[in-house]
């Protein structure tokens, strides 16, 4: 896994670890080791999507700049089911994140050459697609029609700067746009022709005179897919019913290893002075019910199997703060959103 | 699909419900995109919304790519796959973006006074969020002001528009509906000198009709420019604000200074 690409010389390196170590700890920006920089978040960004997010982390409230900010947008297809198409029953999710061509920036990229950028862009997609494109995270909403069509659900996730702390902003943008998500209703529709004389001779009378294709195995014989072949989308009042289960969508903590200690949300110069770095990626489904649905390791330190338990314990309790707090903006998000939505109903009449 | 929507109905209306001169709403927003940009300007004409950040000038990073009597201009465009109806990937390598920035290269370089920074580099990092038709216009009028939000010395602002012709009768600042079935043409002026920065067409338009719609997107040219000159001085009175809070009233006579 690539780490940033931003250069510390080892006293700079040296400095900022001996400030984490340091009792008490202190950072260059004077926050505590597991405090986050203020996070801004704005669902329905992008209208021509199905669901989208625009998530910043460490904005300078002065000036609007800097930050690691991040673009996320869900759009739905319909696809078939059918072998070779690569459509599942159920529906699938393919996930995508790329970088944004500002790469020669002081903060974002520097010296990457597009060979690079392109690696960076396959780890994060990489991280990304298996964690959210899990059996165990699958909305059951995505499906169409029963083994003839179904959603596909792709999820671009634009990089526009990065002032550290990526992999946190990309699961909050992620999660974020995927709560907005609306999947259009759908009615299926049945062609059903008029009950033929012959199948009810069959069904009173003696075994099939007449019905002598019953059993051959033709290209055009649709009798075994029952009910409905094809689906409208009837006009309704809003965009669509939102994901099932998407209070499930994880969020990740990056916890970046200064041993003995650790701590959250590093800027790129801190990035780059430690070792390890440890993702945790947590899904609630209640509130007493967390499951660990992705972990990574990065960098070339280790840490003891002892020691990684109670990561684990710890890296849960910052999760769920994580959790608690996007939620609950998602939530507002929705009320502004939809309240504004009926605003303009209101206005119109 | 089209071809059941009226593009222009018999009481003069187009599909969004425009009339035939009437341009989209545009807003422009000039808050910092991206990482520390010199200047940067979101434009949005209707739903089509493009992003420009610039950077520089400053030392370029291949010394190569150098001019040692003039600045260099650097674009690179990027299309977010969820910003068309249909959602598409493009690569780096794609050649429609080959061509678009090929394009804003050639409007933009003979405006710039790159003369003014030899052996320089001027980035800008053109970055589409949604299309709706008027993509290119959008590029260049975001382009413009992203420069001019950089203090980049220009000889004029270049204002972009697109026309098209529904059988006889010309409509101006095309969505993609009427693009997609209409001939257009984009058009981008200085008003100030009057000059024309690009005329750019990729479907076939009679000539006889070609006269009307070059000079009615001339006109609304000048409509573009007092919109982007209008947001400007408003950024700019902020800005001038700004500066006065920070002196508090130890100098009240500055006022007239700008």
């Amino acid at each position: 896994m690539a780490l940033t690409s931003t250069s510390v010389s080892k006293a700079e390196k040296s400095y900022i670890q001996a400030g984490i170590l340091a009792n008490p700890p202190s950072r260059s920006d004077g926050r505590s080791l597991h405090d986050f920089r203020a996070i801004a978040l704005e669902t329905g960004v992008a209208p021509l999507a199905n669901g989208s997010a625009r998530l910043n982390i460490g904005r300078n409230p002065h000036d609007g700049t800097g930050g690691t900010e991040v673009l996320a947008a869900v759009k739905l297809e319909v696809e078939n089911v059918e072998e070779g198409t690569g459509g599942v029953d159920g529906g699938r999710i393919i996930c995508n994140v790329s970088c944004d061509v500002k790469d020669s920036s002081p903060s974002a990229y520097p010296n990457l050459s597009s060979g690079a950028l392109d690696d960076l862009q396959h780890d994060y997609t990489d991280v990304i697609n298996q964690t959210l494109s899990h059996p165990s995270l699958h909305p059951s909403n995505l499906g169409i029609l029963p083994r003839k069509k179904s959603w596909l659900l792709s999820l671009d996730i634009v990089i526009l700067a990065d002032a550290g702390n990526v992999y946190d902003a990309l699961f909050m943008a992620a999660r974020a746009a995927l709560w907005d998500t609306k999947v259009p209703r759908t009615r299926s529709i049945e062609y059903k022709a008029k009950k033929s004389v012959t199948t009810a001779k069959n069904a009173s009378g003696g075994a099939g005179d007449m019905d002598v294709d019953e059993d051959t195995s033709s290209g055009f014989d649709t009798r075994k897919i029952a009910g409905a072949i094809d689906f409208e989308l009837p006009d309704y009042w809003d965009e669509g019913e939102v994901l099932e289960g998407r209070d499930r969508w994880p969020v990740c903590v990056s916890m970046n290893m200064v041993l003995p200690t650790h701590f959250l949300d590093a800027s790129p110069q801190e990035e780059a002075s430690t070792s390890i770095r440890v993702l945790l990626m947590f899904s609630f489904l209640s509130p007493n019910q967390t499951t660990l649905q992705g972990m990574r390791m990065s960098g070339p330190g280790e840490i003891k199997l002892s020691g990684l338990k109670e990561l684990i314990e710890e890296g849960e309790k910052y999760a769920k703060e994580i959790y608690s707090a996007l939620t609950s903006k998602l939530k507002d998000e929705d009320i502004r959103r939809n309240q504004k939505a009926r605003d303009r109903f209101v206005n119109r009449i | 699909m089209s071809s059941r929507i009226e593009i222009l109905n018999a009481g003069g209306y187009r599909s969004d419900g425009r009339r035939q001169y009437e341009l989209r709403t545009i807003a422009i927003d000039f808050s910092p995109q991206g990482s520390n940009p010199d200047g940067s300007a979101t434009i949005s004409h209707g739903l089509t919304q493009v992003s420009v950040s610039v950077y520089g000038p400053r030392e370029a990073k291949m010394r190569s790519q150098t001019f040692h009597d003039r600045a260099n201009i650097n674009i690179e465009l990027s299309i977010a796959p969820f910003s068309a109806g249909e959602r598409r990937r493009r690569g780096k390598g794609d050649k429609r973006i080959l061509e678009l920035t090929q394009t804003l290269k050639s409007t933009f370089e003979p405006v710039i006074q790159t003369s003014l920074y030899p052996r320089a580099q001027i980035d800008i990092y053109v970055q589409v969020l949604q299309q709706d038709g008027g993509l290119l216009q959008a590029c260049i009028n975001a382009t413009t002001l992203a420069l001019v939000n950089a203090g980049i010395p220009m000889l004029d602002l270049v204002c972009a528009v697109t026309g098209g012709v529904h059988s006889t009768s010309a409509l101006l600042d095309l969505t993609q509906l009427e693009e997609n079935d209409l001939p257009n043409v984009t058009i981008a002026v200085m008003p100030r000198s009057g000059k024309i920065a690009l005329v750019s067409m990729e479907t076939r338009l009679h000539v006889d009709r070609f006269e009307e719609i070059f000079r009615l997107a001339g006109e609304a040219g000048t409509v573009i420019h007092s919109e982007m000159k209008r947001a400007v001085k408003e950024k700019t009175a902020k800005l001038v604000d700004a500066m006065q809070l920070g002196k508090g009233s130890a100098a009240p006579n500055a006022e007239n200074d700008y």
